[in-house]
């Protein structure tokens, strides 16, 4: 039996020595989700922590058979998809509310090429903006793929949808994010990465 | 512009061989949609994960505190809630014939005796004419004819059962 289960089945019966030990396991995988779902550090935190709450509380439910992490995401994926819904119909500005709240990484000065990794870390940036352009459930999808290396399989199970939807939701998502990116991306930039070599390979 | 079959490999992250390469290398100098879209699977490739500030898992021990104090808190106030409800509701439904009784105590005491009397006169009267029923009724059906009559009784018996059983079963693993 792994550690894991072994942390599952003793949090099931009532020991918050291991729920935390899960906790600490998963803060990371489960707080990454939740801020770039949300964009901000601050909701990010918020939803991480009620995303632990609502496992606690629903650990009875949990399946064995399932991965833990799959289960606990799908937790995390649901209720900032909810959270964003709620916001579209309070009718808040996401981009209003983010002014203030985005935190972008900070170059790191010791890397071999400073200005390669500029240029890396200003897209993941513009990146990471880009994604609030994009469906909740979508978002979603891309953010399992691409942040946490999910399978179809795995999202499809996670976010309730089948296989192929997903596949069809990862495409759509890269599609609108190739055509933000056309749009809003500066020309400069495009201009001097052409003028080293192929941008993808 | 044909961007065929190089969205997608890219779409599909797909493993290139070097002509492929090659031949996307080309198509890319050419097409702005697709160097936006390899531009953007590079982004998302390199994304980096993002950890929480420290002491997380103390604020989350912290936030399982307050929770349970507030559903602790809920549960109280719930109950104190339900038992005051419950006694208001009887107070208001007995009302009017505590209203009475407190006018007449004596005239609700008679006629609550009374109806004592009744009900257990009543019952005695039954009790009797059973016996009697009892005593009379064997002998109009043969030995044979009761059989059948309860043997009847016990199917539809297990029948209502059964149904009750078929019915009301929760499925595995719900």
């Amino acid at each position: 039996m792994t550690d894991e289960l072994a942390w599952v089945l003793q949090a099931q019966q009532g020991n918050d020595e291991a729920f935390a030990q899960l906790v600490e396991k998963y803060q990371t995988h489960v707080y990454n989700l939740c801020y770039r779902m949300l964009g901000e550090p601050e909701a990010a935190e918020d939803a991480a922590q009620e995303t632990f709450l609502r496992a606690y509380q629903n650990l009875h439910r949990y399946d064995q058979s399932r991965s833990f992490a799959t289960w606990l995401l799908s937790i995390g994926a649901h209720y900032c998809i909810d959270r964003l819904r709620r916001r579209k119909l309070s009718m808040f500005s996401m981009d209003e509310e983010n002014d203030d709240g985005t935190t972008f990484e900070i170059a790191d000065a010791s890397s071999p090429d400073p200005e390669a990794e500029s240029v890396k870390r200003e897209d993941r940036d513009h990146l990471h903006i880009l994604l609030k352009g994009l469906d909740e459930t979508d978002r979603a999808a891309i953010i399992m793929r691409y942040w946490h290396d999910y399978s179809e399989m795995e999202i499809a199970e996670s976010l309730n949808l089948t296989v192929s939807a997903v596949k069809s939701r990862l495409h759509r998502a890269r599609r609108a994010l190739a055509g933000m990116w056309q749009e809003e991306k500066p020309l400069t930039r495009t201009e001097k990465r052409r003028a080293y070599e192929s941008p993808a390979f | 512009m044909n961007h065929q079959p190089f969205e997608s490999w890219l779409l599909d992250d797909k493993s290139m061989d070097p002509k492929q390469k090659l031949e996307l290398d080309a198509h890319l100098r050419t097409c702005n949609y697709c160097t936006a879209l390899a531009e953007t699977g590079m982004a998302l490739r390199s994304a980096k994960r993002i950890s929480p500030a420290a002491g997380f898992s103390a604020r989350f021990q912290k936030r399982l505190a307050l929770q349970r104090a507030a559903e602790r808190r809920r549960r109280l106030w719930g109950a104190v809630l339900f038992t005051f409800g419950s006694l208001a509701m009887l107070v208001w439904i007995l009302s009017p014939y505590l209203a009475s009784f407190l006018a007449a105590p004596a005239t609700r005491i008679t006629s609550l005796v009374g109806w004592g009397v009744f009900l257990v006169t009543t019952l005695q009267a039954l009790l009797r004419a059973g016996t009697v029923m009892l005593d009379v009724i064997p002998g109009f059906l043969s030995p044979f004819a009761w059989m059948v009559l309860v043997s009847a009784f016990a199917g539809i018996s297990l029948l209502w059962s059964v149904s009750i059983w078929r019915f009301t079963r929760v499925p595995r693993g719900v």
